[in-house]
């Protein structure tokens, strides 16, 4: 039986009049990461802090290892790492003092090599006061912090906003190590090609609403598929403008269609015109996404 | 919750040295002062002159008088000034700079974050007036060859510790406006105007009977700095009162926190009504 970490049901928040999330329902189980996706505003973030019980729902419940996120939120912390997406630190201490700080309001004392080995593999330089790091290092203490006592639960907000591309591939491979060890990952982000690398299932957040949640790869094949057929001689211009079938490139000697619905019709005309080649182009997560939003 | 006491008292380390030194240099300056210009001091009638009475200061005659126009009143003033820093920054402060989110995502309960810094709060002010009780001792010893005084060494340490229980009061006034309030800004704001109020409230109550009624209401009210007060200390009545303020603003402050949406920073009639 799959035990659900994360599960929300109805939940919503309001700024005074101001919507920040409506009635949403999510499930992240045990073991999974969850990829949330959305563009500023949408409510990625007003989610994650309600489940930290940062801000208050007006309405709907929010649980994390099936405790109530309000009335039993000390003890579901206890089991959960958050990296916030405005990252700010107590700039006259020195990093490690800062870890060290964070441990001991925790209550714990964790794996400092572990964290030691975090930090080595970030290149950061923990001797130094937190003011005089650039704004990428200031993002890896927060990813230290995160990670360091190995919680069950990995809420991160833009893990990889402000690092260099490797060091956005080291946080990438923290958090595959995560899933690996069965622990779980709920990722927001707007960079979607991380969260196809990463995640399992994504969850499209949209003017506070989530407006799907699908694994990664069932949602590419579900939304359409894009398919490049090469002729001996091209068929006339209208020749695919059947619905659900839109044309979106022709050259010499092919034409690339973008298919929603009705692959028969595609592959019946394209017979009629003696196709020589069929290919089909991957279709990235980021393509998928702005499908939602520019309503293609 | 020790260590989180532990680790706002940290926080606090630089202000506790800074405000410390900085009042004892006031201390020190003013009352080591005393023997340059007691002549001139003994001629000072101060009875009639309602100015002084209204910022507190009402006799200079005498080495007690001086002393408690100067260092027992004035003193809690200037170290109100940090209590405002200090109580308001305390939750509006870390919240306006992004660093209370990371500590609300802890495993740790609204009510100790709060009770942790008020308590840590209460320990950085008591810091601060030892040091400077301990400067005021030091003042006295250095000048005592020229004064003739019943004001003792112990006297003037615990006249610095008697300042406690009023300071206490300002830093929870503050420590409530930050929880309440949207601001660090418009907390210290609100807690400048409560203070200033009680301030000039008090001292326009003693001059006028008129005001009588009012002086119940005011903080100042319970901190007694006629000249007396430096053999005889405060009365215990008084410093229960105000210490029974400093608990229930910071009841009120763990009840406003409870409540509260961090990082939205909205003012209450704007808050959605949460379930």
């Amino acid at each position: 039986m799959t035990e659900n970490v994360i599960e929300t049901k109805g939940l919503t928040v309001y700024y005074g009049r101001q919507r920040g999330i409506l009635n949403v329902d999510l499930t992240v189980q045990k073991g999974e990461v969850y990829g949330f996706l959305g563009p500023n505003g949408a409510g990625k973030t007003t989610t994650q802090r309600a489940l930290l019980d940062v801000i208050r729902p007006v309405s709907g419940q929010a649980w994390l290892f099936g405790l109530d996120c309000q009335k039993e939120g000390v003890t579901a912390r206890q089991r959960v790492g958050y990296l916030p997406g405005e990252l700010s630190l107590y700039e006259n201490m020195k990093a490690y003092q800062f870890f060290d700080t964070v441990e001991a309001m925790r209550g714990k004392n964790g794996d400092k090599s572990y964290r030691e080995a975090i930090c080595q593999r970030l290149n950061l330089d923990t001797g130094r006061k937190i003011r005089e790091y650039s704004r990428g290092n200031k993002q890896k203490v927060g990813v230290v912090v995160a990670f360091m006592n190995k919680p069950d639960l990995l809420i991160l907000d833009e893990p990889t906003s402000g690092l260099d591309p490797l060091v956005q591939q080291t946080v990438l491979e923290l958090v595959r190590e995560a899933k690996a060890d069965g622990r779980t990952v709920f990722f927001s982000s707007h960079i979607l090609s991380e969260v196809q690398e990463v995640c399992d299932r994504v969850g499209i957040i949209r003017d506070g609403q989530l407006v799907a949640t699908e694994r990664v790869e069932t949602l590419i094949k579900q939304q359409f598929k894009r398919l490049r057929l090469s002729f001996g001689a091209l068929p006339p211009a209208d020749a695919f403008a059947l619905d659900g079938v839109t044309e979106t490139a022709r050259d010499e000697q092919s034409v690339t269609l973008e298919i929603r619905e009705n692959l028969n019709g595609v592959l019946r005309t394209a017979v009629t015109y003696h196709v020589l080649d069929i290919d089909t182009i991957p279709v990235t997560l980021e393509e998928v996404f702005l499908a939602y939003y520019g309503g293609k | 919750m020790f260590r989180l006491l532990w680790q706002e008292l940290q926080f606090r380390r630089n202000g506790i040295i800074g405000w410390g030194i900085g009042v004892s240099i006031y201390t020190a300056l003013y009352v080591g002062l005393y023997p340059s210009f007691d002549d001139q001091l003994a001629l000072f009638d101060l009875a009639d002159m309602a100015f002084y009475q209204a910022i507190g200061i009402t006799e200079m005659t005498s080495f007690a008088g001086y002393v408690s126009s100067t260092f027992v009143n004035l003193a809690p003033i200037l170290l109100s000034i940090y209590a405002i820093i200090s109580g308001s920054g305390t939750l509006a402060g870390e919240e306006d700079e992004g660093k209370l989110e990371l500590m609300v995502t802890l495993p740790i309960p609204r009510w100790q974050i709060v009770t942790a810094k008020a308590l840590a709060t209460a320990v950085a002010l008591f810091l601060i007036l030892v040091i400077v009780g301990i400067a005021a001792v030091g003042t006295l010893s250095a000048i005592a060859s020229q004064v003739e005084t019943p004001v003792t060494a112990v006297d003037m340490f615990l006249s610095a510790l008697y300042m406690w229980p009023l300071v206490m009061v300002v830093a929870m006034i503050s420590l409530l406006m930050g929880a309440y309030l949207p601001n660090r800004r418009t907390a210290a704001l609100a807690a400048t105007v409560i203070f200033v109020g009680n301030y000039f409230g008090n001292s326009l109550a003693n001059m006028y009977n008129a005001l009588d009624a009012i002086k119940p209401l005011l903080i100042f009210t319970y901190y007694d700095n006629a000249p007396a007060v430096l053999t005889e200390g405060q009365a215990i009545a008084d410093i229960a009162v105000l210490v029974g303020i400093s608990l229930v603003l910071i009841l009120l402050a763990v009840w406003a926190f409870q409540r509260r949406n961090i990082t939205v920073g909205a003012w209450p009639w704007q808050r959605a009504k949460v379930v």
